[in-house]
């Protein structure tokens, strides 16, 4: 696989997480649960961030950015704080796996761009009430 | 997911392992560690910096895993705090010095940690957001894409726990 390759994978990735904070924000009530509210509405904003950026290397890696799809599949109900949360958990533990992929394959800036987006998406698991793991991203490993 | 499933830790360790010995195999594939060789071609050359850079992560988790021990004698109410994070360590080690298995694994003396649960702690940190700093360059530098993957999961699952140290019930209970 490429970096261009890795580049688009993880940019289709981030449109999946990025449609998915949205349903998550919809579902989460701001004067209910604030804490909750304002974790989600960071990591949304992250995220559109993150997208943003890799639209910006996939066309300076010579790539057309992959588009967004119309919809994507969430898993589970949200009715609950606490099913948005695991959702949410779940998001970010996805990412750090995609951008460790993303990490393998480059080298220079975006591996350092993908290392400290893998990071802060580890540490944010924290913030939605994810615990330390000893190997985020690479599961295989435990 | 576009992640790239390795299904045993072997295989990882054997990757990782590879890596150090075969760098241009490795990267230039993407996932699967190289196959071995059939003993036509003379092996490569070590690449000196994925070997030091190995060296440098393995002498670092000594000692930030010597910081923690002597945090946990000097107070010992700190062992639930310091407790997941020495394990992770130890875990993040054992990978690392058995795929460097030749490489010499470093001692560290114990540091003196000062009495007080607040300031045990905030050597604690200090020491852990220079490990984080340490892996997440070797990991930047990391001339194999496979090591570079392990350090960067090392670098965020230090994060991680040095998110969790900060964490204001954790600084609260250590408040002297």
């Amino acid at each position: 696989m490429s970096l261009l390759d890795a580049l688009q994978a993880t940019l289709a990735e981030e449109h999946a997480t990025l449609w998915s904070y949205g349903v998550l924000g919809a579902r989460t009530s701001q004067s209910a649960s604030p804490a909750l509210y304002d974790a989600v509405t960071a990591a949304y904003r992250r995220h559109r961030s993150r997208r943003d950026q890799l639209r910006l290397m996939v066309r300076d890696a010579g790539g057309e950015p992959v588009a967004a799809a119309v919809a994507y599949e969430v898993d589970g109900a949200l009715v609950r704080p606490p099913q948005v949360q695991r959702a949410a958990v779940a998001l970010e533990e996805a990412g750090v796996e995609t951008l460790l992929a993303l990490v393998a394959r480059s080298s220079g800036d975006v591996r350092e761009w993908a290392l400290t987006e893998a990071t802060w998406s580890a540490v944010w698991q924290l913030e939605l009430g994810g615990t330390p793991q000893t190997w985020p991203g690479a599961a295989e490993l435990d | 997911m576009p992640g790239r499933p390795l299904t045993r830790r072997t295989a990882v360790v054997s990757a990782v392992g590879s890596a150090l010995a075969a760098p241009l195999v490795l990267t230039s594939c993407d996932i699967d560690p190289p196959a071995s060789t059939d003993g036509a071609s003379p092996a490569p050359a070590p690449p000196p910096e994925d070997a030091e850079l190995v060296a440098t992560v393995v002498a670092e988790l000594v000692r930030a895993g010597a910081v923690l021990e002597a945090a946990t004698l000097s107070v010992p109410d700190l062992t639930p705090a310091l407790a997941p994070v020495a394990a992770a360590h130890a875990d993040h080690l054992a990978l690392l010095a058995e795929a460097v298995a030749d490489a010499d694994v470093p001692t560290s003396a114990p540091p003196a940690i000062a009495s007080g649960r607040a300031r045990a702690l905030a050597v604690v940190q200090r020491s852990e957001r220079r490990l984080q700093r340490e892996v997440g360059q070797a990991c930047r530098l990391a001339a194999s894409g496979d090591l570079a993957r392990v350090l960067a999961s090392v670098a965020a699952s230090t994060a991680q726990h040095g998110a969790a140290l900060a964490d204001p019930a954790v600084e609260q209970e250590a408040a002297p």
